[in-house]
């Protein structure tokens, strides 16, 4: 009855208001996610980017990412590093907190986002020399 | 006449433009036997049931051809004969009458050097028999065009091989 | 093999048709005759060409004849402009009844003969001759610079055998000839030669210099120079076209680019009078090289070196952003609205005080665009850095032009030169001199410095009173001049800068009234840049005297580059805006800079020294932010508010029809005739001057004129080859000395 009349959905979104933290921080949080979903942490990587699974949804929607705040807006999936990147896309279920077996190499490079569209965005240039000299009025005959 | 043809391209076309128009060969339709066997009054008699009249105007295509306006209103036609390469002696080529477009602005590929162009007509070579049917062609498409050079008639000039060995004229060759 | 041919050309020779002319100094041959006696057209015989029917004039050869159906006859060593060498047996083609196949570049046709240009007999002949030829030539055309373009490709496919018998190549091999260094602008690849002897011919009759020519004979044949020494004229280019195979390649242009990938553009030469015309060849907005285009009137098929090779000129040195002068005194590049408002600001101020100066490249639109802005800005002095005479001079056509017509002084047989040396000031006016030399029997005096002009011809001395004694009749040239047919007296443009050159010009003129003949104007002015023609003719001044004189507050420069004004000579603020394409001495002396286009990236008319105008088209866009010239001064007119009344060439083009309608009738010629009020302004003051003297006296002061060639890394090249043969002579002669 309860089902029927969709009173379990209220009853969820009460609890997700709830566990989120107060309207006001549920309502920050689908401003920034698009989405409302309550699940259990799985991890937090070093970039602060938090990982959360609740098998409740579909495969596919079932893990998700909160990105570290300080990026705001800004996040981007690029910034999801290597080692959780496996875990997001289900190539594995073991995130890498409780993996062991991966190795963790002193020269592993910091992970980088994608640069596309910022100052630091890959430009590239001519190797080609110029086909026309300018002439440079410095210059002594 | 022809000072006006190069200096005011797009003017209105003189009669005898349109003479040279229907003079053309590409403008004649294939015969139609019909047509062709027919008596002079059948002829007449035809074309009053046909019901249509044949009214030569000036045809412009530009506005159904499709051609961008800024290819028909800006572009200019250079109409000539291609010259011939200096580094070799064939002329088999050089007969025909050719039509070429101003040429427009190339630009580098930032990486690779390559030159690019924002021009579609930068390729189009179409030859022709004729100078009236380049300019025929060029008014249909409202094209602005000036004819660069005449065939003139070649130089006769008289070759001797004698004189290379005459006794008493410059002509004599030193160095062999 | 070769006897036939000299056998039936010397029974040519006797036979009635080819009179004799009696007084005559020489013996002349037909071609002269039909030049000078029209009224006694020979007969025309008939002959049949694959069974078609020609007529032609008798002595025609067998080729010619075969070309008037436009039937080709495969050729190496026959070039039209050449004198008949017969040596390649290419042109082998068969002639009934006759026992042999007949070399058709050097036989003259028989009445009734009947040539087969497509027998077995003829095809199998030139398979022979292609196989010996393909025998000794390398197989590198993947790596050969004429590939494409090369006349033993092109024959060898439409001519040659389908396979070779050739296998003796481990045996004795093919044959190698070493590589000659005969200068910075021809590249040698001495194997592939196959002694068509073009290159020899050329130099020998066109250029006058005998420095090439073969040694050995047979297999060990070989073409060179005889000792070790470049090939230094200024016509050296053009043996590379000569050269059929890859055996003598353009050396700036080599492993460049290949001809099919070439875009290439009809267009004019401005790097001397004489309006070459001239095919550019560009491929990624760049041009690569440059190629003369026949006009029988102009150039024939030559180009002179500086106009073929000084087209890296056009990358180098280049005005790719406008450029204002800041306070501490260094030029800076700006965006055009900066450097626009900067000239309408100084313009402003100028209140009328404005004068132009035009230089050597200015084409005929941004003169008339100039003139038009300054007479819109009150200004009236406009001038060109080329001086002329002072006075009215240039207020009749004819006073300024070369009127004998460069191709009428083919026909001339008497020439005086007056302070000009045209084999570098203008190269392929000389080649129709030295081709009247050779052909017609032309005497020519110079009254100038000693020069060799690669014919011969006699030096008067180098006084200018000189002038006065031959346009009196008492010196002895007088004499010839006027016994003469079609006598010529050529002026040096500079020397008519000269304080007395009104008196030299009214003296000549004065004198060549006398020498007229119908259809025939003697008075010609060589001019030396190609805007000069142009600039007088819409009615600009010559010379910079009266912009210094004017001391305006603002001073256009359009492509003055030749330095002759400087800012000492010019007020202290006065502002001067340059425009042109190379940073020269006119950028350098500038406050704005504005960048124009060369004279491959605009379309633009160009005069040439006998009035014939002509235009460039555009072949590449202009580098950078650079823009045509006449738009330039269109923008500055909008900025100042007083709008120019052309947006468009065309428009521009019926302005200038206004000021002059020949000059919209590109191509042709508006005879000037010999006004009779010219010499009315006569001889106020008397010839009185130094001796006579030329600038380019020889071939070092050729390569760099203008701001194009002195740009030009080849042309610097040319120069140290020059002064390399030089010391090298010197050396070898010290050594005979000791």
């Amino acid at each position: 009855m309860a089902k029927f009349l969709g009173i379990n959905r209220l009853a969820k979104l009460f609890q997700i208001i709830r566990e989120s933290g107060g309207l006001k921080q549920t309502y920050l949080k689908l401003y920034r996610n698009d989405d409302l979903k309550i699940g259990t942490l799985v991890g937090i990587d070093k970039y602060g980017n938090k990982y959360f699974e609740n098998p409740y949804y579909f495969y596919g929607r079932n893990r998700w990412i909160e990105f570290a705040p300080h990026v705001n807006m800004d996040y981007d999936g690029s910034q999801i590093p290597a080692d959780w990147y496996g875990w997001m896309h289900y190539k594995t279920d073991l995130p890498p907190i409780r993996d062991g077996s991966r190795p963790k190499y002193k020269w592993l490079a910091d992970h980088s986002e994608n640069l596309s569209g910022t100052k630091e965005a890959y430009m590239p240039y001519s190797t080609t020399p110029p086909k026309v000299e300018a002439w440079d009025p410095k210059a002594k005959k | 006449m022809s000072i006006l043809r190069q200096v005011m391209c797009r003017t209105a076309p003189s009669s005898m433009q349109i003479c040279v128009r229907y003079a053309s060969n590409q403008d004649v339709a294939p015969l139609d036997l019909n047509t062709a066997l027919a008596r002079p009054e059948e002829v007449e008699q035809r074309n009053k049931l046909s019901g249509k009249i044949t009214v030569p105007v000036d045809v412009n295509l530009s506005p159904i051809s499709g051609v961008p306006e800024e290819h028909v209103r800006d572009r200019r036609v250079r109409i000539h004969i291609p010259p011939k390469n200096a580094m070799q002696s064939g002329t088999d080529n050089l007969s025909k009458w050719q039509i070429e477009f101003d040429n427009r602005e190339r630009w580098e590929n930032p990486l690779m050097g390559w030159a690019s162009t924002g021009d579609p007509l930068s390729n189009m070579n179409v030859q022709f028999g004729s100078k009236d049917e380049a300019i025929t062609y060029c008014e249909r498409n409202g094209w602005r065009w000036f004819v660069d050079g005449d065939d003139k008639p070649k130089k006769e000039r008289v070759k001797n091989y004698g004189v290379n060995f005459s006794w008493n004229k410059r002509t004599r060759v030193s160095t062999k | 093999m070769i006897r036939a041919p000299l056998v039936k050309a010397l029974g040519a020779l006797s036979s009635p048709t080819h009179q004799i002319q009696i007084g005559s100094r020489a013996v002349r041959t037909t071609a002269v005759i039909a030049q000078q006696a029209p009224a006694k057209a020979p007969e025309k015989i008939e002959v049949f060409v694959d069974d078609i029917p020609v007529q032609v004039l008798p002595g025609t050869t067998v080729l010619q004849a075969a070309a008037q159906i436009g039937v080709e006859i495969p050729r190496f060593c026959y070039h039209e402009r050449l004198a008949v060498a017969g040596n390649c047996r290419m042109c082998l083609v068969e002639v009934e009844k006759s026992p042999k196949p007949v070399a058709a570049c050097a036989m003259p046709v028989m009445k009734g003969w009947r040539i087969k240009t497509n027998s077995d007999l003829t095809r199998k002949a030139r398979e022979g001759v292609m196989e010996f030829l393909l025998m000794n030539h390398p197989l590198d055309c993947p790596i050969c610079d004429q590939g494409g373009e090369c006349d033993l490709q092109d024959q060898a496919m439409a001519f040659g055998s389908d396979r070779s018998r050739f296998t003796d190549i481990n045996y004795t091999g093919k044959r190698a000839v070493e590589d000659k260094d005969i200068g910075p602008l021809v590249k040698t690849i001495m194997t592939r030669c196959i002694h068509c002897t073009r290159c020899v011919r050329f130099a020998s009759e066109i250029a006058g210099v005998d420095d090439l020519g073969t040694t050995g004979r047979g297999n060990d044949m070989q073409i060179g120079t005889y000792v070790e020494k470049l090939f230094l004229t200024e016509l050296s280019g053009n043996v590379i076209d000569l050269c059929p195979v890859g055996a003598l390649t353009n050396k700036p242009y080599s492993f460049v680019a290949r001809p099919w990938e070439i875009r290439k553009v009809s267009s004019i030469d401005v790097l001397d009078a004489v309006g070459s015309n001239i095919v550019v060849s560009t491929r990624t907005n760049e041009v690569l090289r440059i190629l003369p285009r026949e006009n029988e009137d102009v150039n024939e098929e030559w180009l002179a070196d500086k106009s073929r090779f000084a087209c890296d000129g056009l990358k180098r040195q280049r005005l790719v952003a406008p450029m204002v002068r800041m306070p501490n005194g260094e030029l800076q590049a700006v965006e055009w609205e900066g450097a626009l408002i900067a000239v309408a600001k100084a313009l402003k101020k100028a209140n009328g005080q404005v004068a132009g100066v035009s230089g050597q490249l200015a084409d005929v639109e941004s003169l008339v665009a100039l003139k038009d802005l300054v007479n819109r800005l009150e200004g009236e002095t406009l001038v060109t850095e080329q001086g002329f005479i002072k006075g009215a001079g240039s207020d009749v056509r004819a006073n300024y032009l070369l009127n004998s017509t460069i191709a009428g002084l083919e026909e001339a047989d008497a020439v005086l030169l007056v302070g000009t040396n045209p084999r570098y000031e203008a190269p392929l006016v000389n080649t129709r001199l030295r081709k009247a030399y050779v052909h017609n029997e032309l005497q020519i005096a110079s009254i100038g410095p000693k020069i060799d002009l690669s014919y011969q011809h006699e030096n008067l001395g180098a006084d200018a009173s000189l002038i006065k004694d031959v346009c009196s009749g008492t010196h002895a040239f007088s004499k010839v001049l006027e016994g003469a047919k079609k006598p010529a007296i050529i002026i040096g443009a500079d020397l008519l800068e000269r304080p007395d050159g009104a008196a030299i010009h009214a003296t000549i003129l004065d004198y060549c009234q006398k020498l007229k003949k119908k259809d025939w104007n003697p008075f010609n002015v060589l001019q030396n840049n190609a805007a000069q023609v142009g600039a007088l003719d819409v009615g600009y001044q010559a010379g910079v005297e009266a912009v210094i004189k004017a001391q305006p507050k603002v001073l256009f420069l359009l492509n003055a580059d030749a330095g002759k004004l400087t800012r000492e000579q010019l007020p202290k603020d006065c502002f001067i805006v340059y425009i042109g394409s190379h940073g020269d001495n006119g950028a350098s002396i500038a406050d704005a800079v504005l960048p124009g286009a060369a004279y491959t990236e605009k379309q633009a008319i160009y005069v040439n020294t006998e009035g014939r105008p002509q235009q460039t088209l555009t072949a590449v866009s202009p580098p950078g932010m650079a823009r045509e010239d006449w738009k330039i001064l269109r923008a500055i007119s909008e900025v100042v508010s007083t709008p120019l009344p052309y947006d468009t060439l065309d428009e521009l083009r019926s302005r200038l029809e206004d000021l002059g309608p020949h000059l919209t009738r590109l191509g042709e010629l508006e005879p000037a005739s010999l006004s009779e009020a010219g010499s009315q302004a006569t001889i106020s003051k008397s010839i009185n001057g130094g001796p006579i003297d030329v600038k380019q006296k020889e071939l070092r002061d050729y390569f760099m004129t203008d701001a194009v060639s002195r740009a030009s890394p080849t042309m610097a090249k040319c120069i140290s080859a020059v002064n390399k043969q030089q010391r090298q002579n010197e050396q070898a002669k010290q050594s005979v000395a000791i």
